[in-house]
């Protein structure tokens, strides 16, 4: 049962939330981390999309590696279906969000948040993104010992080498660019994605002759199978614990669990906050309500501190939908890393020469495993889809129109925008001699771009977040720049033919919406209400450069925890 | 050119905002209008390329059409997300494709009395997709809009033109409720080819609850699989080549599997990242706002 009252309560068990619920856990607080989606993999809710199952588990022998293995098939389009943002319920839709154009947010529900989804790379931010730009109220070193708490809990190495990333680190060295080696990067280069990942079984290598399971505990660590989009359970017939992609569900979920004082509210989704003004203007949080998603019952539960950790578009919904004070940039200053598709095509002959086989096969090897980095632009990562994300991410819109439309004439690539019919076809016959660069781009945060709710636009859960983002000059010029380089790395690696999506707006990464310096100070508690803290990526003040912001936001948590504790409850 | 942009899409505003406030045509044939102009989506989006048999073989021919693609596009829209009235409708789903398709003729409509079509609208392009124990031509002529008589191509054109709008629709009669109908291209264009390319063919029922549907995982169940050559899901791959290294880094070490440039190779084993000294006081926008 849970109880009507706890030091903390986090709203959200996302990449970031858990990170907080575990150091406050062994800092001896009592916390309860309220979840709006499931909890895959809980012996507690043996079949989490069919049936309501239990209130809430604090117990790290509820986890379950067989029910992980039963619930995450890896088939794309059922785990999309399964993670995206919405009800446990299988019969129910997404929770609807308002985005312009035919861009996207893509987010997820459940314990384990948006790193269900996620390809486990743990970059740090580009320390200028920090020091330089304008944005940020503290320093890159300020959250170094943080990282390094992180990347020891997500156990970050270098990613291992298949014949995608072989093929990347030719073009991206042919065409003049150095190895970085460096954790904080502050010149352009290529290297091994940092991700957190365990690297694969060495009797994996390509020349060890290997032809057994790719079952624990035959293999153990990764077994270089594509899947993190869509779950990534491997390998399959691990304890839960032992799964090799450290999303936030199997890094900091269990050693919260563990503390002895950590609960987690799955099907929990918090709709109101509830705050007393005592004495002062000065409204200080003092709890939450929440609707249980199966029954729809509304519950309410009180607490010393409140930290807000539901994702950069949730938590300001959340506020905005409270009874709180204006503040101008609550919501507002999202930033997306204002994104873009270029893929390469290689003729047989030429891959067999360079990388001694005449097939890349995207689906072999950890989804993101090679990158590019480019301190005041952004980044560059390879990424192997399953064909039909890859349709949808890579091919699916654009904001050029449809290919048969363009001309792209002198520019770097071969054919630019949307694809559909006999190209979409003729393009995806070659999918296993096919890479795709994903560009990751520096954009800024600006007012205008953000969350916004309107009375009457609502779902159960109150006014739905409208989200606005329209990329300034320099933003595409950042991207633009990213574009060609993508072009020129594929070239000089032999691709026959580059292709541009030039995507429209599309969310993968999103941030500061929530900012430090903004809306939340220097520890991130709200300047506007007292004990209410934002501990999610909505409280990094500007995208981290374009780096993958998942390290730089749970940093932060761990951070925020640790203010926590001074601030409330020292002594 | 912007003036002529601005007109054209104002054109398409007002059609959109006629129809959708307008009247429903008959209910009785609002499946059948659904239907055939999604199946003119489908056949727009992955068609059926005989062009494609010499280039690359038969098994390129068939489109989405030959999967039956259509039907399951209409329940997927219509599940697709849910607007929280638990009582109406499937589990207070949002049923989309109602309004979808109208907004999907509106953007011909517009496409074709701003004269940019490549082809003349033709109902006969829409009995062409018709199979046996279809509806009878007749009634599929009656229903048929201007989306799905274009020519394949004009279909693309006119999906183009709808990302600038916000819609209106009116969800159970709720009040109006405003989306962006770039949501539509995104719909019929981005997720109807995810479908495509995923294993959605080879389920027994996808309608089943996730822990009693069945999949092969083999080629031989999934058309577009044996199109992309893609081998189904997997537990592993052994297709480890090693870790980058050079000699004075500590990314990697060990025996050198393969040369990259002379300086940095793939060896046997993995090192680590180093925990570097930063500056950066040289630190120059490359594009200053
Ligand atoms: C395909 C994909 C790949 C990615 N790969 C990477 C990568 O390799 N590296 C990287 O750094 N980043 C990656 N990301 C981004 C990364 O996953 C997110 O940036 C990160 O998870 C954000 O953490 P968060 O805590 O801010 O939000 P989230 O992880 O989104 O967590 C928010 C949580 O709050 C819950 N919630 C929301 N509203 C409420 C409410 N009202 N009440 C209760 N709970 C609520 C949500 O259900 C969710 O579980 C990827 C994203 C995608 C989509």
């Amino acid at each position: 049962m849970v109880a009507a009252h706890y030091d903390v309560v986090v709203v959200g068990a996302g990449g970031d939330g858990p990170v907080a619920a575990w150091k406050l856990g062994e800092a001896g607080l009592s916390v309860l981390v309220l979840e709006a989606g499931p909890f895959y993999g809980n012996e507690q809710w043996p079949k989490p999309n069919e049936q309501p199952g239990a209130e809430s588990s604090s117990s790290v022998d509820d986890l379950s590696g067989r029910l992980l293995d039963e619930q995450f098939t890896t088939r794309e389009l059922e785990m999309i279906r399964k993670l995206v943002f919405g009800p446990a319920d299988h019969e129910r839709g997404f929770w609807l969000r308002k985005f312009p154009g035919d861009g996207a947010i893509l987010q997820c529900a459940g314990v384990g948040g948006t790193t269900l989804h996620y390809t486990g790379c743990h970059p740090r931010a580009y320390p200028a993104s920090i020091d330089e730009q304008p944005h940020w109220p503290v320093d890159y070193a300020d959250l170094v010992p943080y990282y390094r708490e992180i990347e020891a809990m997500c156990e970050v190495t270098p990613a291992p080498v298949t014949a995608k990333e072989e093929l990347f680190f030719r073009g991206a060295a042919a065409a003049g660019w150095d190895l970085i080696d460096g954790l904080n990067v502050t010149e352009p280069g290529y290297r091994p994605q940092p991700n957190a990942i365990r690297q694969p079984d060495p009797r994996l290598h390509v020349d060890a002759g290997y032809d057994g399971d790719f079952t624990y505990p035959e293999v153990d660590g990764d077994t270089l199978a594509l899947g993190s989009i869509a779950g990534h359970p491997f390998p399959r017939g691990a304890p839960y614990e032992e799964k090799a992609k450290r999303a936030s569900n199997v890094s900091f979920v269990p050693a919260a669990l563990r503390t002895g004082n950590v609960t987690v509210r799955p099907n929990a989704f918090v709709t109101s906050i509830e705050t007393e003004t005592a004495g002062n203007d000065h409204p200080e949080a003092t709890g939450v309500r929440f609707r249980d998603t199966w029954s729809g019952r509304v519950e309410s539960v009180d607490c010393e501190v409140l930290v807000l950790a539901a994702g950069a578009i949730e938590t300001p919904r959340l506020w905005l939908n409270a009874d709180l004070p204006k503040n101008e940039w609550v919501g507002r200053g999202m930033t997306i890393h204002f994104g873009d598709n270029v893929m390469g095509l290689w003729d047989a002959a030429d891959l067999e020469s360079s990388i001694g086989q005449d097939t890349v096969d995207q689906f072999q090897g950890q989804d993101i495993a090679a990158r590019f980095d480019y301190p005041g632009l952004g980044m560059l990562q390879t990424v192997g889809t399953a064909p039909g994300i890859g349709a949808i991410l890579g091919f699916g819109s654009s904001a050029s129109g449809f290919a048969f439309e363009n001309d792209p004439d002198d520019a770097p690539w071969d054919t630019l925008g949307r694809l559909a019919g006999s190209e979409l076809k003729r393009l995806l016959s070659g999918y296993r001699r096919t890479l795709q660069v994903l560009v990751v781009s520096d954009d800024r945060p600006h007012r205008r771009n953000g969350v916004t709710v309107v009375p009457g636009v609502e779902d159960e859960h109150g006014p739905i977040p409208l989200v606005n983002y329209e990329p300034s000059t320099g933003d595409r010029q950042r991207r633009d720049r990213l574009a060609e380089i993508a072009a020129e790395i594929l070239r000089a690696a032999g691709a026959s033919h580059v292709h541009r999506s030039d995507s429209p707006p599309t969310a993968l990464h999103v941030h500061s919406t929530m900012a430090m310096g903004k809306v939340v100070d220097e520890a991130c508690e709200a300047y506007d209400v007292g004990r209410l803290f934002v501990a999610d990526h909505s409280a990094l003040a500007n995208g981290v450069g374009g780096a993958n912001p998942t390290n730089t936001g749970q940093a932060l948590a761990a951070r925020t925890a640790d203010k926590i504790v001074e601030r409330y409850f020292a002594g | 050119m912007v003036l002529h942009v601005r007109r054209w899409l104002s054109e398409v505003w007002e059609r959109l905002e006629s129809l959708l406030t307008g009247e429903k045509p008959d209910e009785s044939d609002l499946d059948l209008y659904v239907e055939v102009t999604l199946r003119a989506v489908v056949d727009a989006v992955v068609p059926e390329t005989p062009e494609l048999a010499d280039e690359l073989g038969p098994e390129h021919v068939p489109g989405g059409l030959a999967v039956g693609m259509e039907e399951f596009l209409v329940t997927f829209v219509d599940d697709l997300f849910q607007f929280g009235f638990p009582h109406v409708g499937t589990r207070g789903n949002l049923p989309l494709s109602a309004p979808l398709v109208e907004v999907l003729d509106a953007a011909a409509d517009a496409l074709v009395a701003h004269g940019d079509n490549e082809a003349e609208p033709d109902v006969e392009r829409v009995v062409a997709l018709l199979g046996p124990g279809d509806p009878p031509a007749r009634r599929v002529r009656r229903v048929a809009g201007t989306f799905a008589k274009l020519s394949r191509r004009d279909r693309l054109r006119a999906l183009g033109i709808l990302d600038e709008f916000e819609l209106r629709v009116a969800p159970f009669g709720h009040g109006l409720f405003e989306f962006d109908a770039g949501l539509v291209g995104q719909l019929v264009v981005g997720f109807a080819e995810m479908i495509y390319y995923s294993e959605w063919q080879g389920y027994d029922d996808f309608s089943l609850p996730p822990s009693e549907r069945t999949h092969p995982n083999d080629p031989a169940a999934v058309q577009s699989w044996r199109q992309t050559g893609y081998p189904g899901v997997a537990d592993g791959y052994a297709a480890l080549r090693g870790y980058v290294g050079t000699d004075d880094s500590p990314l990697g070490a060990g025996d050198t599997w393969t040369d990259i440039d002379g300086r940095v190779s793939i060896v046997r084993e993995s090192g680590s990242f180093r925990e570097n000294d930063y500056d950066t006081t040289g630190y120059e926008e490359p594009y200053p706002e």
